[in-house]
């Protein structure tokens, strides 16, 4: 185990556990921010942690596999602006309605 | 061991560091500023896997372009100092179990994968040897070719989506919408 930590890039263990960590940490983000900003944060953790995952698989398994794990980590990366850009507008039109940005306070269609 | 071994594990705890960060710190921008050192270090990672295209598209859509976003939407926020909104108990022990069972399970499926298991994750290693000769298959020139034959539609499709997307956006942020 310990020669694995030594070893370092050539080998796919540090890669997966890198992701899983950094998945880890994008869902207690999610789950304790109160901020929409911060959920988002939390939502680009867990889709680089994918788009990590994705791409050290295809590393270790040759050169094809290599170049398809690569165009699906672009396409992660063109989503996530996507998903960035209509989540700031979203943002924008929260904020402009309620002066605020903190998911605990809007609940108009709450009842309360 | 190698220069790239010396230069992975600092590189692997600046990700660290900066994921921790985005997720922990209190301050909002802060948070922001440590999700960037996370996404440079994400676009690190990518160049020790040889994937220097998509380390240089990390550079500058995630870094240049939703990082710039967040940071602008932090200022949307009343309390970027995190003072007056800290999470309750019963939202701290969520956060804490659902990090515990998502790291349990990630880890428990890495440690898992089919295919591998046969020979030990832990002897997985680079197939460089078998490369030599074979690195054009991984250039931009390559991963563009298979942009506009097997992934044809997909590519196209994404472009009518990222169309759609921001059209939306602006219609949602216009001044006269609700």
């Amino acid at each position: 185990m310990i020669d694995v930590f030594l070893a370092g890039p050539d080998r796919l263990l540090p890669y997966l556990l890198l992701a899983a960590v950094l998945f880890s940490l994008g869902v207690v983000s999610v789950a304790s921010r109160r901020n929409a900003v911060g959920y988002l944060m939390g939502i680009e953790l867990m889709l680089n942690a994918a788009n990590l995952d994705f791409v050290a698989y295809g590393r270790f398994r040759g050169a094809e596999p290599a170049a398809e794990a690569q165009v699906a980590a672009l396409f992660v990366i063109a989503l996530a602006a996507a998903e960035a850009a209509v989540a700031l507008a979203l943002v924008y039109a929260v904020f402009r309605n309620f002066r605020d940005v903190d998911l605990d306070k809007i609940r108009t269609l709450n009842g309360d | 061991m190698n220069v790239s071994a010396l230069l992975f594990w600092p590189v692997a705890a600046l990700t660290l560091a900066g994921a921790a960060g985005a997720a922990f710190a209190r301050n909002l921008v802060y948070a922001a500023l440590s999700l960037g050192a996370c996404l440079a270090g994400v676009a690190g990672l990518y160049l020790f896997l040889q994937a220097e295209y998509v380390a240089v598209i990390q550079m500058i859509v995630y870094v240049g372009g939703i990082l710039i976003l967040i940071l602008f939407g932090v200022m949307f926020s009343r309390d970027v100092l995190g003072t007056s909104s800290r999470p309750t108990v019963g939202g701290r022990v969520l956060a804490a179990a659902a990090g515990v069972a998502a790291s349990v399970s990630t880890v428990r499926l890495a440690l898992l994968v089919p295919g591998l298991r046969g020979t030990g994750l832990a002897e997985v290693r680079s197939p460089v040897d078998s490369w030599i000769g074979q690195i054009s298959t991984n250039s931009p020139f390559h991963l563009g070719s298979l942009l506009l034959d097997a992934w044809l539609v997909p590519f196209l499709v994404l472009g009518v989506l990222l169309t759609v997307v921001l059209v939306a956006a602006l219609g949602l942020v216009r001044k006269d919408a609700a």
